[in-house]
């Protein structure tokens, strides 16, 4: 019965594959590869510089891959009770079944594949650069490949099986879409508690090598009863090709047996109750000290979404992650041992540039979950944009301010923030706030764009639109300007520390880097604007 | 008022709307029917600006909706067959965003909201998200979304959905009143009998060419009235 559940699935996926589909998506493709052998790349170095440290290296290069796979398990877990509850409480098929001469056991079997693929796919691309990096590193032979692969896949369906189960029992508490709340509140709380118990475990002083392998090693990942033990215990040996132990990978397999097996019994005894629970009800909204405030045509969308926003759980309950991941960004900065490193030459000036680089990957991140997301949020209610004397250079410019002014005001907190702890300021504080105005306004303009160019109206949850291979594509495009622009401004500060702007070549230099950074940025706002404009004003076939 | 010159429109090389040319007086009731995939809602897309024609020309009043869709759209309302709308919105909330977008001043809007709450009976849920709406209330909200701005031609798309027996009432008669005001309707629908009781003149479409537009007179002439005529040109 499940092949044939399936068989929608996969004639979809068959029909909506075509040469020109995967023309259209070639670039995100082939951008993609560009950064899986960049994370490659990353990973072998890191890895090479560990296992060359004297003595350490080997324990250091194990712990390493331990604690891949420990932080995975959490994040894998709380990533399978979400998916868990969308595809089975919150899908739009579920009707369709449960009107049809379906076994709850069939469907809760399909659901359970939905969300392991949906809640590990992405873990499961991102990872094979890791993989590799570690096999070349140390000469794995074919055998390595195959068992990492196949522990990995155990290690997901446990994941998969223990977050099925949890959210049957989350969901029989609270009703569906409450529980995803309470559950992302959870989350980020013991993301919290998890993180300051880290911190207060390993000693503070990471200046001196001894105190970085210290650290390292004072992390408590290998409790044996743990997975990311058993997949390490099981994968280390082929890998330093020192035999063969079946025992952790029959672990591994029991236990994702146990878990689906378990996950499949709480679906039996839960689910059909579940459902009937969290049919939708009359909701009375109150009008509030805003319900007389009427908008005007120009401010008529950034209106509807601002409210539609507030009133999406699954909106903001992710801007609370955000919230406390940037306290925790925000947090580590105030730990940099600043005075500790002040003996090297422009260590402010490079800790500043460093932090404008990772200010860049998280407004490339949020960006991606609330700006490239905003015009496919409009859903299959787009059609009334579309009908309507809208013209679609407003329509996109709300869109645009709709990302752009909490975004700015949050990338503007973050730096000034993070400056102020590393007592950067003066010149330094101003340029460094005036680059975050500027990235932001053309990382904005592109993921509005790009948005507009791959809308996405018919989701079945708005994250999917971030993750899609466009979402993807769109953070690492973000990320490349933001490098671009940091490089050219590092340059730029190169040659004026070096030669100061005194002599032609540098004066050159410096006037050359400045007109790269206003056009690059100003490409990556206009063109996928103009672009998105004209793709949205064809858009036909999805309404 | 709404004039379709020649019009036509392929998707991947097939005819979805070939060669249609149609006029539509100001208040007249238009009803087009035909069987599943004749292209009655592609032609309806068309008028409304969704669908661009390949070929021929649209106007909406004096505008062409390719040309000037702003202006033509301004004077146009548009009630789809799939009730898509702002879930997390109430029903209060998106006639005053439409008000909104449409240009409306403040104290004429939401005066507007109240009376096409009251007329189309949803007064009562306006505070409710529209998530928790049926399928009729959606329908409702639907048309008052599309009437609140006054325009001067509705184009309806299987007008009676989800509709229960007050509602198809109440309905017919908010239609007859648009077209004795001079609001020109066209509307897509299955529901002959309907058709047949509302529309001044009716055409026929299959395989996206209209074949036949027939007045109200000569449907109530032929046996069988529009049903036998139906049959008797599909078959």
């Amino acid at each position: 019965m499940l092949a044939l559940l399936l068989k929608p699935r996969l004639l979809s996926l068959k029909n909506s594959v075509s040469t020109k589909v995967v023309l259209r998506r070639l670039p995100f493709i082939l951008i993609g590869i560009g950064f899986w052998i960049l994370f490659y790349i990353g990973t072998y170095k890191v890895l090479s510089y560990v296992r060359g440290i004297e003595f350490f290296g080997e324990i250091l290069s194990r712990k390493l891959f331990s604690m891949t796979f420990f932080s995975l398990l959490g994040f894998l877990i709380l990533s399978s009770i979400i998916t868990a509850i969308s595809y089975f409480y919150l899908s739009k098929d579920i009707p369709l079944f449960l009107s049809k001469p379906v076994e709850i056991r069939d469907i809760s079997r399909l659901k359970t594949f939905d969300s392991f693929i949906n809640s590990s796919w992405m873990a499961l691309s991102f990872m094979p650069p890791v993989f590799i990096a570690y096999g070349i590193s140390y000469g794995a032979a074919a055998g390595y490949y195959l068992l990492v692969l196949g522990c990995f896949l155990l290690f997901s369906l446990i994941t998969a099986g223990i977050g099925i189960t949890t959210a049957h029992m989350l969901t029989r508490l609270f009703p569906a879409k409450r529980t995803r709340n309470v559950l992302l509140g959870i989350g980020v709380m013991l993301f919290l508690m998890l993180y300051f118990l880290v911190k207060g475990l390993i000693p503070y002083d990471i200046s001196t090598p001894d105190g970085f392998i210290n650290s390292i090693m004072s992390f408590k990942t290998e409790s044996p009863m743990l997975p990311s033990y058993w997949v390490t215990e099981a994968v280390s040996p082929v890998l330093k090709k020192s035999g063969f132990s079946i025992f952790y990978l029959i672990i591994l397999l029991s236990n994702a047996l146990f878990f689906l097996l378990l996950s499949e019994i709480a679906g039996l005894r839960f689910y059909r109750k579940n459902i009937e629970r969290i049919q939708p009800s009359g909701e009375r909204v109150g009008r509030g000290i805003w319900g007389g405030y009427y908008p005007g045509i120009n401010t008529a969308m950034f209106y509807k979404d601002i409210k539609t926003f507030f009133r999406d759980t699954g909106q903001w309950s992710q801007v609370i992650i955000i919230g406390a991941l940037i306290m925790i960004y925000v947090y580590n900065f105030k730990s940099i041992p600043v005075n500790a490193l002040s003996g090297f030459s422009f260590i402010k000036e490079i800790m500043v540039l460093v932090n404008l680089v990772l200010s860049g990957l998280v407004l490339s991140a949020v960006s991606a979950r609330f700006i490239y997301a905003s015009v496919s949020l409009e859903g299959q209610a787009f059609w009334i944009i579309r009908t309507s004397p809208v013209d679609m250079r407003k329509f996109l410019w709300a869109k645009f301010l709709y990302g752009f002014i909490p975004v700015t005001a949050l990338m503007l907190v973050l730096v000034f923030l993070t400056n102020l702890a590393m007592n950067a300021k003066g010149v330094l504080m101003y340029l460094s706030l005036g680059t975050v105005v500027v990235l932001c306004v053309s990382v904005s303009g592109l993921g509005t764009g790009l948005g507009a160019i791959y809308p996405k109206f018919k989701y079945e949850n708005i994250a999917s639109v971030s993750m899609s291979l466009g979402g993807m594509a769109f953070m690492l495009i973000a990320f490349s300007i933001v490098i671009a622009t940091l490089s050219f401004e590092a340059w730029i500060f190169y040659v004026y520390s070096l030669k100061g702007a005194v002599d032609l070549s540098a004066k050159i230099q410096i006037g050359l880097s400045v007109i790269m950074i206003i056009l690059i940025n100003a490409v990556a706002f206009y063109i996928p604007m103009r672009i998105g404009k004209r793709k949205l004003q064809e858009q036909g076939g999805i309404i | 008022m709404i004039i379709l010159d020649n019009i036509s429109k392929s998707f991947n090389d097939m005819h979805a709307v070939k060669n249609i040319s149609l006029t539509v007086n100001t208040g007249e009731i238009f009803g087009i029917v035909g069987p599943n995939g004749a292209g009655k809602t592609t032609t309806i897309k068309l008028i409304t600006g969704l669908l661009t024609p390949d070929e021929g020309k649209i106007l909406i009043g004096k505008y062409d909706i390719v040309r000037e869709p702003i202006k033509a759209k301004a004077i146009l309302g548009y009630v789809p067959d799939k009730a898509f709308l702002y879930e997390k919105l109430t029903a209060r909330e998106f006639l005053i965003f439409i008000s909104a977008i449409y240009g409306i001043p403040q104290s004429e809007a939401l005066s507007r909201t109240d009376e096409m709450l009251e007329l189309f009976g949803i007064k009562d849920v306006e505070d409710e998200l529209i998530e928790s709406f049926s399928q009729g209330m959606r329908q409702r909200l639907l048309f008052a979304s599309a009437l609140i701005h006054r325009p001067e031609a509705l184009l309806i798309d299987e007008p009676f959905m989800g509709l229960d027996p007050f509602g198809v009432r109440m309905l017919k008669g908010i239609i007859k009143d648009l077209s004795s005001k001079g609001v020109t309707i066209f509307l897509a629908t299955h529901s002959l009998h309907i058709a047949e009781e509302l529309c001044h003149r009716v055409g026929f479409i299959n395989k996206g060419s209209v074949i036949s537009v027939k007045t109200k007179e000569e449907i109530s002439g032929v046996k069988g009235g529009l049903e036998g005529l139906f049959m008797e040109i599909g078959g």
